[in-house]
Formats: structure tokens, C-alpha cells, sequence
């Protein structure tokens, strides 16, 4: 038995039949070349937008949730509906305590602020959080440090302001260990951060003033309202199943009806996040539909040009018969041929999707989030030209099954 | 011809029919013997025949009842692959329109029937080699089919025929597509070619052609006719019937 592939004869007979014709030959491995290029770029592309997508939320809790008060939509225990109430402390100690799959919460304080340092002032947003908060929201930090839980339980005027915020009040000087006065009291800068994502709890952590929830409400004389309490769950849970517990705490502080659940503000952003993967798994599988369908074509194509290239060379074939070729030596040549059309293009296919991701994932950098990842796995492209290596022979296996059947005598007549 | 030299091709009763609404009986009992080292023509109209038997000498084709041993081997009901392996280690083809790869050169058509015994490239190409200068085409070696005249084609053919050292040499109208001079030279390669011992069939209805072998065989309407062996200037003018 002959080793194909060694024979330079082979390879010099596929060279010499695919470039007969060369238009054809160059359509039909344009088509393979372009399915097998759509299949890796739509591929790649549909791990791009979602790294896109998700480099957002960098330095964000995925299983984040949050709660705030509200306004309750049923008469209770002689409230009319209609009631506004907040959180306050004793809801969120509570809620604490009985919740068992609790990992990380920060109670939230919102408000305006104008801030001042010398001549110069700034409005803005003033944050008031505990420690946890940034472990929920990991922030840059450019420096100093962070609010941490000594600042919180010592009532600390301490500050951690965010970039934009400090380059408006310092410029190019460090605001470390400096007094700024917000809203009529003096903190101490701490930390300059910023966020790394687009989403942020509350306001842009870029253009607030974060200061400890204690130091915040008794300096304003907030009282025992929180604003809103975020907080993550371990793992294997989501917010949603901290619900019952949050609402456990609420009611039994709150003139609530038990089951007027639409009374508090709640959002869970894993759902969020689920529809967000839900979506990219619709994408990747309208990028394989379509990448597939691009490929039958392609495959399609190579049937159908071995099978005019069979026609062509019935004579040779005959002769070849002849002169003492096997059926399998036929039909291992012209396997070969279309084999050799798949591989080749197919190759190609991935190296130019390859290129192309390359180049949209350099456009797509961002010098602080990183790569959207648009690209492909090493074994998702060797799956691709894999699974068109087997199309392709499939599809040189009718037109080959043809050439053998090709009697000598009948091609030789035919002159 | 004595009895001592060996029998290369022997046919007894052979039948041949090829089936369809109105069967067809080519070949109605062929009696043929060939001896090893005659040089043969077989003659006859179109539609006598003599197609039909060439394919089944050359085993191309099979034949329905009888038997035919080819150099001491019994050539009946082959699998594809044996007798594709039989084509190319006893038979030599010559063709009427040469059958050569048009995208091959003359060193790579003559290597070709050794390709398929596995040949390493290198020794077949050397072999080839030495048959295009048995042939006198050792500096054509490199050129395309397209590149030679009819003449130089056929003889590139015959180097191919000869190259797996075959028993028998079959050749269908060789000078059917040559002009007078070039037939002439193809029919003294066959005669010298047979000089050294090569047995060979040539299947044509050129009166001149037969009248280069030693023996004619004519066959009319699926039958040998019996009368038919040495060549003499009589049945010569029979022949273009």
C-alpha cells in the first residue's frame, strides 16, 4: 500500500488538477474560506461584546442585591397605603443577625455636597458607607487607602475622594492628610480612588466624597435612616434569597402588611446578570446558526467541485484504471483533493478571523479595563477547521464513490 | 511456431453477452491461443467483435462462460482490485489516442503504472528514464504530451506499456491516429519489441498493419474465422471488410 501523503507525485497531481481551474478553484475555496472565517469571527466576536458587556461591571459584586424603604400599597393596622417609612438602623441590625447567607453589606447615605479646599470649590455627591462597601464595589485606589471599619466605628471625620473630584480641588498637588470642608464640616482626605467599571453603587464613585455612614448622619443629623442597604450573598445564593429574611426584619420594625412585598425598593443584580448571559448565549447561538449555515455552503461547494472535477477526468481516470489502479487508490486521490481544498482554506478562514479579532480587540482596549476578549480559544478554531476537515471529506466522498465507479473500458471509449 | 515455446494467452469457448431489452451475443464461443513471443494482429469490421475481445484480454471487461488463462493464470469473475493488479503487472496498453496524462511529462506518464506498485519515486523515475531511451526519447523525457507530436506520444505510450515488464502487449488501432511515415516507425518499434521476445496483440482494421505481423486472426460476427493465421498476400485485401 502507497503513503499518500509522501509521494511528491500526489501533491504535484493535486497542485496540477486544483489549478486547471483556477476561477473555480478560488471560488469554491473563498467559500470555505469564508464560512470557516465567519464561524471563527462571529465566535470570537460574540466572547468580545460580551467581555465588553461585562468588563463594566469590573471591581462590581455580581450577587449584588439592595434594599430601601418606600411607600406601602396597602392599609395596615390603621396606616392608609400610601405610608412612606425607611430603613434604619434597627431593620438592618436585625436583618444581620437572623441572615444566615449574608456575606457583605453597607448601609448607603446619599446627598449632595459642595465641597471646598482654599479658594476652590466643587459640588458633587457625598457617600456615607462602611467598610464592606468596598468589597462590594473594589475600587482603583491612586492613594492613601480606603474608608475601613475603625473610620466607621470610631466616627472618623475621615474622607476618601474620588479622581475627578480631587484633581478639581488640589490640581496636580496631592490632597493626602489635607482638610477639605463639605457642606460646612471639615474631613481629612484619606484616599483618592476611582471606580474601575462603568456601574457604581449611588453615583459615580469618581465624582463623590465617601466618607463612614456614622460620621455622615451625625454630622448632618441624618437620625437612624439609612438610605439604602447593599449588600452580597455567599456563594450559591443570590439576593433574592435573602429576601424573606430582609423582610422578616422590616416587618416586624414597620407597620407593614406582611404580604404588601411592593412597599420596599429591592433589586438583585445577579437576574440582571442572568439575562445578561442569558443574551450572550442567544448571540453565541445565533453566531453558530449562522456560522454553520455559512459553512454548509462552503462544504456544499467543495462537493460540487469535485464532483465536475470527477466528470472532467473520467478519461484519465479510465487510464489510470487501466494501467492498474485499485478503486482505492482512486478514491484515496480525490478524497485527498478535496481534503487538501478544505484544510488549506479553512486554515485561512481562521487565520484571517484571527487577524480581523485582533485588530477589533487593539481598537477595543481600554488602557484600564483591559481586553474585551475578542478572541478564540486555540481549541475552539482547531474544533472549526476540525469539524470542516470532516465536512470536507463528507462531501469529496460522493464524487469519489462516483470516480470509482467508472469503468476503464467506458472512459477509454469515451475519446 | 513448435510446440515447445509456451502458450501466453489461451481462450476456450469464450461467450460474451451484453444484456438489455435485446440481448446482445458479441462473442459466440472464441477458440484463441497465442503463443509467447508471436507478434499477432486481430482483425475485423467494426461491430465484429473485436473490442469485445480486446477488453476481455486486457482484462477490462468480463466475459460470461468459457476460459481464459493469461500466461498460465485463469482470468475469471476478478475482484476490482485483482484485476487491476493483474492490468498492471501482465498487460501493457497502447491506445489509439495514446492516453497520456496531458499534465504529466513523458518521465511521469511512463513511471506512472510503477507508481501503483509503490514504486519509490526516485527508482521508478530512473526506470521510466531508461525506457524513453530505449524509445529514442530520452531528451523529450521533460516535456508536457501537449509538446510532442503523435509519434513521439505513441512511443512515450509503448515506454509506458513496457516499463512493469508485462507479458503481453495490447495495442488498439496503435497507428489509427498516425500519419503513413510515423505508422511505419511505430509498427518497426512493435516488430523490433517483439525481435527481443515481447509478445504482442495489436487489434486494427489497416490492412498495411496486419501485414506487419506474423499472424492474423480475423474475427467476424463474434466468431473467429478459421482460415485465418499466416499472413500471405491473399488475405490481406480481406481484411477492410
Amino acid at each position: 500500500m502507497k503513503i499518500y501523503i509522501f509521494d511528491t507525485d500526489n501533491w504535484r497531481e493535486i497542485g496540477a488538477t486544483l489549478s486547471r481551474n483556477k476561477t473555480r478553484t478560488f471560488l469554491t475555496a473563498f467559500g470555505i474560506f469564508w464560512g470557516t472565517a465567519m464561524l471563527a469571527m462571529l465566535w470570537g466576536g460574540a466572547s468580545g461584546l460580551e467581555g465588553m458587556m461585562k468588563r463594566n461591571f469590573q471591581g462590581f459584586a455580581t450577587n449584588l442585591g439592595g434594599c430601601g424603604g418606600g411607600h406601602t400599597t396597602m392599609p395596615y393596622r390603621g396606616f392608609k397605603k400610601g405610608m412612606n417609612w425607611s430603613l434604619n438602623d434597627d431593620d438592618v441590625a436585625y436583618f444581620r443577625r437572623i441572615c444566615p447567607i449574608l456575606e457583605y453589606s453597607s448601609k448607603i447615605n446619599n446627598n449632595g455636597a459642595v465641597m471646598k479646599y482654599g479658594t476652590k470649590s466643587s459640588s458633587g455627591l457625598i457617600q456615607g458607607v462602611e467598610g464592606d462597601y468596598f468589597k462590594m464595589q473594589v475600587p482603583v485606589v491612586h492613594e492613601g487607602r480606603v474608608i475601613n471599619e475603625s473610620d466607621v466605628s470610631g466616627t472618623r471625620k475621615v474622607v476618601t475622594l474620588g479622581k475627578n473630584m480631587a484633581n478639581e480641588l488640589f490640581g496636580s498637588q496631592s490632597p493626602l492628610g489635607k482638610y477639605i470642608e463639605i457642606n460646612g464640616i471639615y474631613f481629612q482626605v484619606v484616599g483618592v480612588v476611582s471606580q474601575k467599571g462603568e456601574a457604581s453603587l449611588g453615583g459615580r464613585m469618581d465624582d463623590s466624597a465617601i466618607v463612614p455612614s456614622t460620621t455622615m448622619r451625625r454630622a448632618f443629623n441624618m437620625g437612624t435612616d439609612v438610605g439604602v442597604i447593599v449588600f452580597t450573598t455567599v456563594p450559591g445564593y443570590t439576593p433574592t434569597d435573602a429576601k424573606p429574611w430582609l423582610w422578616r426584619a422590616i416587618t416586624s420594625n414597620h407597620p407593614i402588611d406582611p404580604r404588601d412585598t411592593n412597599a420596599m425598593w429591592f433589586m438583585d443584580i445577579s437576574e440582571m446578570f442572568e439575562m445578561v448571559d442569558n443574551l450572550f448565549l442567544g448571540i453565541s447561538l445565533l453566531a453558530l446558526f449562522v456560522g454553520a449555515g455559512t459553512l454548509m455552503a462552503g462544504v456544499i461547494g467543495v462537493g460540487n467541485i469535485m464532483w465536475i472535477i470527477v466528470k472532467e477526468r473520467t478519461q484519465e481516470i479510465g487510464i489510470r484504471r487501466a494501467i492498474g489502479a485499485k478503486p482505492s487508490d482512486i478514491i484515496a486521490q480525490i478524497l485527498t483533493e478535496s481534503i487538501v481544498l478544505t484544510l488549506v482554506s479553512g486554515i485561512a478562514g481562521v487565520c484571517f478571523a484571527t487577524i480581523v479579532l485582533q485588530v477589533v480587540d487593539h481598537l477595543t482596549y481600554d488602557p484600564l479595563l483591559g481586553s474585551a476578549h475578542f478572541e478564540l480559544m486555540f481549541g475552539d478554531a482547531v474544533g472549526i477547521v476540525m469539524s470542516f476537515l470532516v465536512l470536507g471529506t463528507l462531501a469529496g466522498f460522493v464524487p469519489a464513490i462516483k470516480a470509482m465507479k467508472i469503468k476503464p473500458i467506458e472512459a477509454l471509449n469515451d475519446k | 511456431m513448435t510446440d515447445n515455446t509456451e502458450v501466453m494467452i489461451s481462450l476456450k469457448d469464450v461467450n460474451k453477452t451484453y444484456p438489455g431489452a435485446v440481448p446482445l451475443h458479441v462473442l459466440k464461443g472464441i477458440d484463441l491461443e497465442v503463443r509467447k513471443g508471436e507478434l499477432v494482429s486481430i482483425m475485423g469490421a467494426s461491430g465484429s467483435g473485436k473490442s469485445t475481445l480486446l477488453n476481455i484480454l486486457g482484462i477490462l471487461d468480463n466475459y460470461d462462460t468459457g476460459t481464459y488463462y493469461l500466461d498460465g493464470v485463469l482470468v475469471k469473475d476478478l475482484t476490482e482490485n485483482r484485476a487491476a493488479e493483474l492490468r498492471n503487472r501482465m498487460i501493457g496498453f497502447v491506445f489509439q489516442s495514446f492516453n497520456l496524462i496531458n499534465y504529466k511529462n513523458a518521465v511521469e506518464n511512463v513511471a506512472l503504472p510503477l507508481f501503483y506498485q509503490g514504486v519509490s519515486r526516485r527508482k521508478r523515475n530512473a526506470l521510466a528514464m531508461e525506457q524513453l531511451e530505449r524509445m529514442g526519447l530520452a531528451d523529450r523525457a521533460h516535456h508536457l504530451p501537449g509538446e510532442m507530436s503523435g509519434g513521439q506520444k505513441q512511443r512515450v505510450a509503448i515506454a509506458r506499456a513496457l516499463i512493469t515488464h508485462p507479458s503481453i502487449i495490447l495495442a488498439d488501432e496503435p497507428t489509427g491516429a498516425l500519419d503513413s511515415k510515423t505508422s511505419h516507425d511505430v509498427m518497426n518499434t512493435f516488430r523490433e519489441l517483439n525481435d527481443e521476445g515481447m509478445t504482442i496483440l495489436i487489434v486494427t482494421h489497416d490492412p498495411g498493419v496486419g501485414a506487419q505481423t506474423n499472424r492474423i486472426i480475423r474475427i467476424s460476427d463474434g466468431v473467429i474465422i478459421p482460415d485465418s493465421g499466416i499472413v500471405t498476400p491473399d488475405n490481406i485485401c480481406q481484411c477492410d471488410a
